[in-house]
């Protein structure tokens, strides 16, 4: 009996690829323990200070001020919430970007570019073991955070599972053209650093957007982020939403088929612009 | 009688000769700063959106009627709370950046390979960190003051008290900061891989120096921690030096600990770089990486 070649192209050999690169992803996560425990303990870091400084802003223990805005007084299930999606978005946005870096810096881009499996099919293997590795941290970070802050979910778990997938699908498609950019540029750190910060401060990782100033909210409003962690929180927190949950759920799907053709077209264009220029190896 | 003037060569080591080996790393530094634009704009950028995310949730907590912005100026004592917070991140940005700057200079030779051949010429090595942390001090000024005009011109934050006693502190916290990257930059080489490191000690600066809260909100053993940490004194004492025109006696309980941590980590940090440079030439691991 014969295996498939990877040389014949097919949906096995595809998934064989895939499974290849996730292993091999898999194997280097583990190889630095340090970094599984750093995934845990860096969002409780960052959390930290807000949840002190939430109490200088309480009366009786009561965040009023921020139930105005968001329907809830648990500041601290909004926010933790917040972190848990954006480790995700952190996955799979940026992580492609990254990899490629990566790649490009070790060497092995061009090596890897010369194989007879789908670009994008490489982009996506590099996210598949992230995913996981974030699921099993973020669910460890979210207990330990949990019992140091507090997380009270008092909405249909599955419900919010199932509206976080076009979100997630749809950052795909936002990977690949930025992906694309790191191609172009060839420098992601500060690209990665200053964008992410953008996008979690207004998309509403830590704060419902409708306390951000009046000419920062459109801004919000265009980032299809806003409505996936609106949405997610309004089904299990039972916060106030921008717009009724069925709405963000139909604009979610929506931004999915947009973004992913967006995003796979660009990145087609740019890689083709980049092997015109000889410049896929350059670093 | 026919006299020459030969420059004072690097091979027959004095004063002068380090002098101008400092000169050279500094130059060569701030070259290498200059040429990578993408670190201009995060100079411009980062002030901002940093505190941006704490100064928002702020708002957020506030509530649309500033209820709880009363309570937190009662809490704090603070006059402005964005100004409140962007002097703590930017002590934790300050010390995040010598982590990665100062910390990985060394580290950063010995991945391009430089670090062995460097460590062979007649210099003290010594003055390789120090040529590192000139133009890093310089763009940490230059960081700082981008910092208060943004702040100052986009969100109106007013200075209430004295540009100089702001600088004292900062002057003061200058031995502790860099000596605690002297330190790290040293075990680096050793350790290699440091990343998680860079994570904790920034970590303990925001969990338990107060860079968004007074240190009073922390459980008592929390408290007893934040008081071994320096940041702790230099976030207290630039608030107080910005927002109360507190003078040098009103400053004197941050600047002496200041001092203090100061002159302790100084002497550290020079003890780590002398015992790693000992353990690097007998176990001749410091090209490996």
């Amino acid at each position: 009996m014969q295996t498939q070649s990877l040389s014949q192209p097919s949906l096995k050999t595809q998934l064989r690829a895939l499974f290849v690169i996730a292993r091999k992803d898999w194997k280097v996560f583990w190889r630095y323990p340090l970094n599984a425990v750093s995934n845990i303990v860096q969002p409780i870091i960052w959390i930290t200070p807000i949840y002190f400084m939430g109490k200088a802003f309480s009366t009786d223990g009561q965040a009023l001020g921020f139930a105005a805005y968001s329907g809830t007084g648990d500041y601290m299930s909004f926010i933790l919430l917040g972190t848990v999606l954006t480790n995700y978005i952190l996955t799979v946005f940026w992580g492609m970007g990254y990899a490629l870096k990566e790649d490009m810096d070790a060497g092995v881009l061009e090596s890897n570019w010369l194989t007879p499996v789908s670009r994008l099919l490489i982009l996506i293997g590099r996210t598949l073991t992230s995913l996981l590795t974030t699921t099993i941290t973020s669910l460890i970070m979210l207990a330990i955070a949990g019992a140091l802050f507090g997380f009270k979910p008092t909405g249909n778990t599955l419900a919010a599972f199932l509206t976080a997938i076009p979100m997630l699908l749809g950052l795909y498609g936002f990977g690949f053209a930025f992906a694309a950019i790191v191609l172009l540029m060839r420098e992601a750190n500060t690209l990665v650093d200053v964008s992410s910060f953008l996008v979690q401060g207004l998309s509403g990782t830590n704060f419902p957007v409708q306390s951000l100033p009046y000419w920062l909210i459109p801004v919000a409003m265009m980032l299809p982020l806003t409505y996936g962690l609106d949405a997610v929180r309004g089904i299990l927190l039972k916060t106030n939403t921008l717009l009724p949950i069925n709405v963000e759920v139909v604009l979610l799907i929506v931004f999915m088929f947009a973004m992913l053709w967006f995003g796979s077209w660009f990145f087609y264009r740019v890689e083709r612009r980049v092997r015109t220029l000889g410049t896929l190896g350059q670093h | 009688m026919q006299t020459s003037l030969t420059p004072r060569s690097l091979g027959q080591p004095g004063i002068l000769s380090d002098v101008r080996a400092f000169q050279a790393i500094l130059g060569r530094e701030w070259r290498i700063f200059t040429r990578y634009p993408s670190w201009m704009i995060a100079l411009f950028i980062w002030p901002l959106i940093f505190p941006m995310l704490y100064i928002l949730t702020a708002r957020a907590l506030s509530g649309p009627d500033g209820s709880g912005l009363a309570v937190f100026m009662k809490t704090t004592g603070a006059s402005d709370f964005i100004g409140y917070i962007v002097i703590g991140t930017t002590v934790w940005m300050w010390q995040n950046i010598v982590l990665w700057d100062v910390g990985f200079s060394l580290r950063n030779e010995q991945m391009r390979g430089t670090l062995e051949s460097n460590w062979l010429s007649p210099t003290w090595r010594f003055s390789y960190l120090l040529g590192h942390t000139g133009p890093q001090i310089v763009s940490m000024l230059m960081f700082i003051s981008i910092t208060a005009l943004e702040f100052g011109l986009l969100f109106g934050v007013k200075l209430h008290g004295s540009v100089w006693m702001i600088l004292l502190v900062m002057l003061a916290a200058i031995p502790s900061i860099y000596g605690l990257g002297f330190a790290f930059a040293s075990l680096v080489i050793t350790v290699k891989e440091a990343n998680a490191f860079v994570f904790l000690i920034r970590g303990l600066v925001m969990i338990f120096c107060g860079i968004t809260f007074p240190i009073s909100l922390l459980p008592g053993w929390m408290q007893s921690i934040a008081k071994w940490l320096p940041q702790t004194y230099l976030i207290h004492g630039m608030r107080a030096a910005a927002f109360s025109n507190a003078g040098i006696t009103e400053l004197l309980p941050d600047l002496i600990p200041l001092l203090l941590f100061g002159t302790f980590w100084l002497v550290v940090g020079y003890s780590t770089f002398l015992w790693m440079e000992r353990r690097a030439r007998r176990t001749g691991a410091i090209g490996q990486y």
